[in-house]
């Protein structure tokens, strides 16, 4: 009885917890399926669903520019933060580079509240024709990513991985042989999970791809938040535009929780 | 050879410069109006050649997207809309052309528009800022099948000694929703509502509030700025909404706001709603309501809260003579009547009785009335912290947890303030 027990509850806890986390999900995909009228309706009636919605965000609001715009501006920014924030991490955990006031001076635009960088930053956009621009948000967005990252990574360069570098060095290797060849493997984990982060941040971000962005460079949580009219919300469009938007960070997950969990709780050496 | 090259090169992007189309940029609002001018824009392009790109965003987001541009000398839009609530602090502010020399240049007639938008959203100490572009004054949206259903008229005249027809007096409008307040299934909770009220601190309970301040004679403020809502007409409104959210609104509507009303009464379950005119197209959309051809609409009984958005041209406008082209095109009867038979909200007098337009939407001569009717929210700097103030106030008492007369006077007493700072007022 008691191994009956022992068993059967912690599934029911399990089962507890996660429907809290999914049955918002399972609805916002209810409400997707439906529209307004049924999302509304107590009780709820059940009808059969269709992808109406779907097909309406793609084509008569500009959804797949948002999106597109949204991928665009995520990967953009991934891919020039994070060799800058891997250059920034290794020069701080090798030469702690201007001590700890550059660290701790890096993360101030992190301090502050972000429509406090958003002002300047559109009236350099302006002058420079960067307003409403793609290269413009994915520059924007680097300025958000870009602390966090360097900071994330500073710990893959620390520890025993000096180790393996000098190691490396006294084989023959030059400097760079050793990054390239024994640093980067080594710090792998915790790059790509950097990376990962960098997209998701990017991919949410709001207040900066709502101020600097514009009709040509909307990504989706500015689309998203156009279905909130003076008329009302239009949840059921909503819900679908919502559930695109999950979709690929959905997809990322598999690789997250393989790489980030391992990227973030441990050092470099097995 | 370099120096040739170079110097061709030159030459023709500064052709292709000059060449390039011209074009506009607009910041609009997403809703169904702008989606019927833009379905409109290719005839502006036939006809001026000028290319309009229209970046659509939602109300929430409109304010903190417009400001750093208003305030850059040079920003990226030609031209603006702006809601009432903003015309005080964007004029104040210099951060709108004032439109006069235009409309006298090109005789553009303002006549063409109901008086009491071009108050709202039009002039501005004497000043033509703004022409309107869409209103949403606020009405009573009521269930005309039930009030006209011979049982329920049999019951009501026994009950009040009156006719049920459509309120034209708060009184016969007060009556109406208690009648239909009832519990429908006997499990001894209401599950009929009268009214529905949409309670939440801020925008929704102050115009939603202000509709039963006007009918019940009250006002804002004198004609020198003086706050006079906390007067007997204010506190029989506050009253009044209070005895609303308890007895006739669904629990949970001291944190309604417009889109909750809508449903309620879009899911069968209410009498009526004060609420926007321009919702009053979802209530006949099948996708969004239970209750299509069972509605109607009417204009609150001492006149609903008037609101409006204008266009403008900023400031900052980097091609201020092909945005005002833009206005005038977009304001003209052909395109202001396309509009309206889109479904559109107009704002010229004319539109609302136009045969074409009846025709296509047999209510537009009462929505006509009910801006005709409608009446005036303060509008000056403070317009937007006023709303926040006198919400939060409205709020504590219509649940209860305040006197209703100190929530008056504090909000009054707000206004006062807010009035002194910008000037309105003296100490």
């Amino acid at each position: 009885m008691r191994r009956v027990v022992s068993a059967i509850l912690p599934h029911i806890v399990l089962i507890v917890f996660c429907s809290i986390i999914l049955v918002p999900l399972l609805w916002l995909l209810r409400v997707a399926l439906t529209n307004k009228l049924q999302a509304y309706q107590i009780p709820p009636e059940w009808s059969i669903p269709h992808i109406r919605n779907f097909v309406e965000i793609f084509t008569v609001h500009p959804f797949s520019d948002y999106f597109l715009n949204s991928v665009t501006v995520a990967i953009g920014s991934t891919l020039v933060a994070l060799p800058l924030a891997a250059l920034m991490a290794y020069s701080f955990a090798r030469y702690n580079t201007g001590g700890l006031p550059l660290r701790l001076v890096t993360l101030s635009s992190q301090m502050l509240p972000p429509v406090i960088l958003v002002l300047p930053l559109f009236n350099l956009f302006l002058k420079t024709s960067l307003l409403n621009t793609l290269p413009g948000l994915i520059i924007a967005h680097v300025t958000i990513s870009l602390p966090f990252l360097a900071w994330l990574l500073v710990s893959f360069f620390e520890g025993d991985i000096i180790l393996l570098e000098q190691a490396a060095r006294i084989d023959g290797a030059t400097r760079l042989q050793a990054i390239l060849h024994v640093t980067l493997p080594v710090a792998a984990p915790g790059m790509l999970a950097a990376g990962l982060l960098s997209f998701i941040l990017s991919w949410n971000e709001f207040l900066f791809a709502l101020i600097l962005g514009g009709a040509q460079a909307s990504t989706l949580p500015v689309g998203l938040s156009s279905f909130q009219t003076h008329r009302g919300v239009e949840i059921a469009l909503l819900s679908a535009a919502a559930i695109c938007a999950v979709l690929p960070v959905f997809f990322l997950l598999p690789f997250m929780r393989r790489h980030l969990i391992r990227g973030l709780s441990l050092g470099a050496l097995k | 050879m370099l120096k040739r090259l170079f110097l061709v090169v030159t030459v023709f992007l500064l052709i292709g410069g000059l060449v390039q189309a011209e074009s506009i940029r607009l910041l609009m609002e997403s809703v169904p109006d702008t989606r019927y001018i833009q379905e409109l824009l290719p005839q502006f392009k036939a006809e001026t050649g000028i290319d309009v790109d229209m970046e659509v965003i939602s109300y929430i987001d409109m304010h903190s997207k417009l400001v750093p541009q208003l305030i850059s000398p040079k920003g990226s839009y030609d031209a603006i809309v702006v809601d009432f609530y903003w015309v005080g602090e964007f004029t104040k502010a210099g951060w709108l052309m004032p439109l006069d020399d235009l409309v006298k240049r090109d005789n553009f007639d303002t006549g063409v528009y109901v008086p009491k938008l071009i108050e709202l959203v039009g002039r501005v100490d004497n000043n033509l800022y703004m022409l309107p572009f869409y209103n949403y004054s606020m009405a009573i949206i009521y269930r005309k099948d039930m009030l006209e259903d011979p049982k329920e008229q049999a019951a009501f005249k026994a009950k009040y000694d009156m006719d049920l027809e459509i309120p034209k007096t708060w009184d016969e409008y007060w009556k109406q929703v208690e009648f239909f307040s009832r519990d429908t299934n006997n499990d001894g909770k209401t599950d009929m509502f009268g009214t529905v009220i949409q309670g939440q601190r801020g925008d929704c309970i102050s115009m939603q509030w202000s509709n039963y301040l006007y009918a019940l004679g009250g006002q804002y403020n004198d004609s020198n700025w003086n706050p006079t809502l906390n007067s007997a007409a204010g506190v029989a409104a506050l009253t009044a909404y209070r005895e609303a959210l308890q007895k006739f609104s669904p629990p949970g509507s001291e944190s309604y706001c417009f889109d909750e009303g809508f449903n309620v009464l879009a899911q069968g379950k209410a009498f009526s709603l004060q609420t926007f005119n321009i919702m009053f197209a979802g209530f006949e959309d099948p996708e969004s309501s239970k209750v299509v051809g069972k509605v109607a609409i009417t204009p609150n009984p001492g006149g609903g809260l008037n609101g409006a958005w204008g266009w403008a041209i900023p400031k900052s406008s980097p091609n201020k003579e092909a945005a005002w082209k833009f206005l005038k095109w977009v304001e003209s009867y052909e395109i202001a009547k396309k509009r309206a038979l889109l479904g559109g909200a107009p704002t010229q007098t004319k539109i609302f009785v136009d045969p074409d337009v009846v025709a296509a939407r047999s209510y537009y001569p009462i929505l006509g009335e009910i801006l005709a009717g409608a009446q005036q929210f303060p509008v000056f700097t403070y317009t937007t912290q006023l709303v926040e103030e006198m919400g939060r106030e409205l709020n504590l008492a219509a649940t209860g947890e305040k006197d209703i007369k100190e929530a008056l006077d504090a909000s009054a007493e707000a206004f006062r303030k807010l009035l002194i700072k910008d000037g309105k007022l003296s100490k």
